[in-house]
């Protein structure tokens, strides 16, 4: 087939890579001219049919990052001279994942394809690789739970590897859920005993991924496993060694808003229900054995082994599932709203604890009372129940969020959170006074704009206009803001501040990316193969994104990525097809199966 | 009354220095830290909204550019770094383009090559006027009196023409001033006894620059005290000016030094050279945030004041110590500085100096005559039944 390319695409962008490309697409068979039309958004109609007549050409092939812009003014010309419409090809290389320069290869192979008229995803499958049935899934959050369970629901055996000694990650920390107010515990426990419970989970809490080696399809994974010091089969959740242990520490669970003993049990419902030790604050073995192990002795069933040993395990998988989630941004570096230095400056994760029924208050939102530490020997500011509760309470939305100096990014979830936490105040303090200062709201989910709808109409005062400064007046802890509507500048006397703070992926992403070799954004969160089309792989074969750990998000599409993750992967055991690198297969493999393709 | 809306006004303020604006989101952070935004005058978002929109009109009779000292805490705290603190000093250097009747400040500056050729005119032009006086009356060796090169008399009545010149454009832009703010600025009636209430403003400003140092008060570091250079500096500037203007008969006479007028001289050299010192290294080291970006018209500024401390101090010292050929010398050269200089003024950033305190006047008024309406209004509440 007499076959034209025309290539509708400003070489800026390409690093003057266009003409490369173009002699490249000369050289193909039946090709009979190539022309570069650079940007031109009104192309001449007459002269391109022009073209097609005197050529004699049966097909058209647009090159370009957007050629689907050009198809309509080639279509109008293909038809003018009576050929066949349908074969003005597009070789987008937007669409297809070359991007920029750097991806020479994947540019000809998509011309080469489109030249063949051949689709690019049917020639350009990667894969070939024999899969190892089984799955890893990194981190056990609400993403990686749904996936697990979505793929050993199918039959498949899943490695869910968890760094912590409980799965649950951020979620079952929450008090509630937005838009719904439904208690996240309820949606997430009974998920997470599905996951202790089930024959096709191996769960490996404590543990960490520290090499992977071989292709996708085929991964040998190292996982160190930390001893658990505990047998979690036979330990019953007594609670006596963690009253007999001396040890306190900041709980991480409960944001550090209250203390745990370095034997402990995360929160009632964790999975393994059973305690862990904190090798880095128990006295046993940070002495080497030398002191306490009082626990030891108190335990009745004798399932304490502090000697335990860390251990390495190998284990094959064909797919890994990258569920890492995120951390809060380091308030401590933002000074202006006084954080730490204020007692009653809290983010938003500590506020989740202290509203959370299963928190150090009971649910129950107080400010801080002073208690006197005797080990410190001084005055500390803790919550405990006989706490007065705040009337004046102001959230301040967007803090290190959509900030050149922290984030750039919106962190997606913060708005809605915050609406969520002038419902729950309201609804625990009646007559309580809310601020919200906020920059712009964005409620953008499914029942989300009738969710901020009905808190304003509760009575929180929403103010649009950012407050950048807490300070205390005398015993009074006063914020200043800007209301724009209201061309005003305010001052609120409050009780407490809750900082929205922004998110940041998690402290191991970057080791992470690094040992499986998947890319990350310029904001660290891992990067996606194609946002649109692709936003579960990654460009390293075999490897999938679900939830925060691509970007922030809030959790019903944390909770659909999730199941999509699953879905490509179990598509991947059953197709046959197998998997392999979308980036590493060659030119010359793809252009010999669109070749083939073509001549059947 | 409809507003008229320029589209093209951000491209314009690009020019005075204003190239972050529309990075601006509307946070209001920058207001809230802003020591001297109250509840009648809020900037700089209102500002930045108001060039964002591009409503030149209602900008033009704005005051809220001159209730800026640049303290920088708008631009250190801004989460889109679009720079709101730089923003109100581009709007200041535009506003001083829009009072001056004569069109120049406008073309200097947008242009640097306009106003440096201008100012290297003037200065030829005063180089050429005074060679040829001082060639055609006088002798090369003489400094003062009988035959003197340029004798003081002659170049008394020189400043005296320079100097009305320079007030006659600044009172017509300051008049302008008044009617942009007060009159097309204010939509409630003002008293005219309102003027003459607030009248100690003026002076009170003018000499303390109280608001500077309101600015400076947030600043933890002690040290940094740019408030009393600042004063210093333009203190040392208006007692130079004064001596200058009224006894430079007594200033150039002989080599003994005269205590009574002389003392201030030095006292205002003092200031002036610790200012410029100050200003250019600041400038240059671009350590605090209100220096990192310097217009063209900041450095003229600073290097011509710097220029003409120089060529005094040196022409002083000559004179004094009997070298009359090269304190004749020095003293064309520091009189060629300070002809374009003087000239300049009404087009400059040293505006400033009316303008501020001129603008804080105003500014008492309208708070004056908002509080004013406010009680006319509470006493005589409208019911409706």
């Amino acid at each position: 087939m007499r076959t034209g390319v025309f290539f509708c695409q400003s070489d800026d962008q390409w690093d003057s890579k266009i003409d490369a490309i173009a002699k490249y697409s000369a050289n193909l068979p039946e090709v009979e001219t190539v022309q570069n039309m650079g940007v031109n958004p009104r192309l001449n109609i007459e002269n391109l049919s022009e073209q097609i007549k005197s050529r004699n050409l049966e097909r058209v092939v647009i090159a370009g990052d957007m050629p689907g812009y050009y198809k309509p003014a080639f279509t109008k010309a293909m038809a003018s001279t009576g050929g066949n419409v349908d074969e003005v090809r597009l070789a987008s290389f937007q669409e297809h994942g070359a991007t920029n320069g750097n991806t020479l290869d994947r540019a000809k192979a998509i011309v080469a394809c489109a030249t063949f008229g051949v689709p690019f995803s049917l020639a350009a499958v990667p894969g070939g690789n024999p899969v190892n049935p089984s799955t890893m899934v990194i981190g056990a959050g609400i993403a990686g739970i749904q996936a697990s369970l979505e793929i050993a629901n199918a039959g498949k055996q899943v490695y869910l590897v968890e760094q912590t000694g409980t799965i649950g990650g951020h979620m079952a920390m929450f008090d509630k859920t937005f838009p719904t107010l439904d208690c996240a515990a309820c949606i997430l426990t009974p998920k997470m005993v599905d996951v202790g419970q089930h024959d096709m989970i191996d769960l490996m809490t404590k543990s960490k991924v520290i090499s992977v080696s071989g292709k996708p399809g085929a991964f040998k994974v190292k996982i160190k496993r930390k001893a658990l010091r505990v047998d979690i089969k036979a330990c019953v959740a007594c609670n006596l060694c963690s009253d007999a242990c001396p040890v306190k520490v900041e709980s991480e669970f409960d944001a550090g808003i209250s203390v745990r003993k370095a034997i402990y049990i995360p929160f009632p419902q964790a999975v393994p229900n059973a305690y862990l030790i904190d090798e880095e604050h128990c006295r046993y073995v940070l002495t080497d054995g030398e002191k306490c192990g009082v626990c030891v002795r108190k335990c009745p069933k004798d399932c304490i082994y502090l000697d335990e040993e860390d251990k390495t395990v190998d284990i094959e998988v064909g797919n890994i599932i990258l569920a890492t989630g995120y951390d809060l941004l380091d308030v401590g570096k933002i000074d202006q709203y006084g954080y730490g230095k204020y007692p009653n400056v809290v983010t938003s994760l500590e506020f989740e604890r202290l509203t959370n029924a299963s928190g150090s208050t009971d649910g129950r939102i107080v400010t801080k009372t002073k208690k006197y530490n005797r080990k410190k020997k001084e005055d500390e500011w803790v919550f405990s129940s006989e706490g007065l509760p705040p009337r004046n309470v102001a959230i301040i939305h967007c803090v290190g969020s959509r900030n050149k100096k922290y984030n750039a990014y919106c962190s997606r979830v913060c708005c809605m959170y915050s609406l969520k936490f002038a419902h729950l105040i309201k609804e625990k303090i009646p007559g309580a006074n809310v601020y919200e200062f906020y920059i712009d709201m964005r409620a953008f989910g499914k029942g989300y704009e009738e969710f901020a709808d009905r808190i304003k109409q509760e009575g929180t005062f929403v103010i649009r206009g950012h407050s950048a400064h807490v300070e205390m007046k005398g015993d009074q802890m006063v914020v200043r803001g800007e209301d724009i509507f209201n061309d005003k500048l305010v001052e609120f006397d409050v009780d407490m501040v809750v900082l929205a703070v922004g998110l940041i992926p998690s402290p191991g992403t970057e080791e992470l990316s690094r040992i499986l070799g998947v890319k990350r954004d310029v904001n660290g969160w891992f990067s996606e193969l194609d946002y649109n089309g692709n936003p579960t792989d990654t460009d390293r074969g075999g490897i999938y994104v679900a939830g925060m750990c691509q970007a922030p998000k809030d959790i019903p599409d944390t909770v659909a990525q999730a199941s999509a993750v699953a879905a490509g992967v179990l598509g991947s055991l059953t197709s046959g097809k197998g998997v392999g690198n979308m980036s590493s297969l060659p030119l010359s493999e793809i252009e010999a199966r669109a070749k083939t393709i073509h001549t059947i | 009354m409809a507003i008229r809306v320029n589209p093209g006004f951000i491209d314009v303020l690009d020019r005075f220095g204003a190239e972050d604006v529309q990075l601006c989101y509307q946070c209001g952070d920058c207001s809230t830290v802003c020591p001297h935004a109250d509840d009648i005058f809020k900037f700089p978002r209102k500002s930045m909204r108001l060039m964002q929109m591009g409503l030149e009109k209602r900008l033009e009779t704005t005051l809220e550019p001159w209730l800026c000292y640049y303290c920088g805490q708008c631009s250190e705290q801004c989460p889109r770094e679009a720079d709101p603190g730089e923003t109100m000093m581009s709007l200041r250097r535009w506003l001083i383009s829009r009072y001056d009747f004569t069109g120049i400040a406008k073309q200097f500056f947008k242009s640097k090559a306009v106003e440096i050729s201008a100012i290297v005119i003037v200065a030829l032009l005063t180089a050429a006027f005074l060679l040829n006086y001082g060639f055609t009356n006088g002798s090369m060796n003489i400094y003062d009196g009988e035959g003197a090169f340029l004798p003081s008399s002659f170049i008394h009545t020189f400043d005296l023409i320079i100097g009305s010149i320079m007030i006659f454009i600044l009172l017509i832009n300051a008049v302008r001033m008044w009617y942009f703010i007060m009159i097309r600025g204010m939509d409630i009636p003002v008293p005219w006894w309102l003027y003459l209430k607030e009248i100690f403003e003026l002076p009170w400003h003018f000499f303390t620059q109280k608001r500077y140092a309101e600015c400076e008060s947030k600043n933890e570091n002690y040290i940094y005290m740019p408030w009393i250079l600042h004063l210093g500096l333009m203190l040392g500037y208006v007692t130079m000016l004064l001596l200058v203007m009224v006894f430079l008969e007594q200033l150039q006479a002989g080599p003994e030094i005269k205590w009574t007028v002389h003392i201030f001289g030095y006292l205002a050299t003092i200031g002036l050279l610790a200012g410029t010192v100050y200003f250019i290294r600041s400038r240059f080291k671009k350590n605090y945030i209100q220096y990192k970006k310097s217009h063209s018209t900041d450095w003229v500024f600073v290097v011509m004041l710097f220029i003409i401390v120089l060529t005094g101090i040196a022409q002083h010292i000559f004179h004094r110590t009997g070298l009359y050929e090269y304190a004749n010398i020095t003293y064309v050269i520091h009189l060629m500085a300070v002809t374009p200089w003087l000239l300049r003024m009404p087009f400059s950033k040293w505006a400033h100096m009316a303008y501020r305190p001129l603008a804080m006047y105003f500014a008492a008024i309208q708070r004056a005559a908002y509080a004013r309406q406010e009680a006319i209004i509470d006493a005589h509440p409208v019911t409706i039944k």
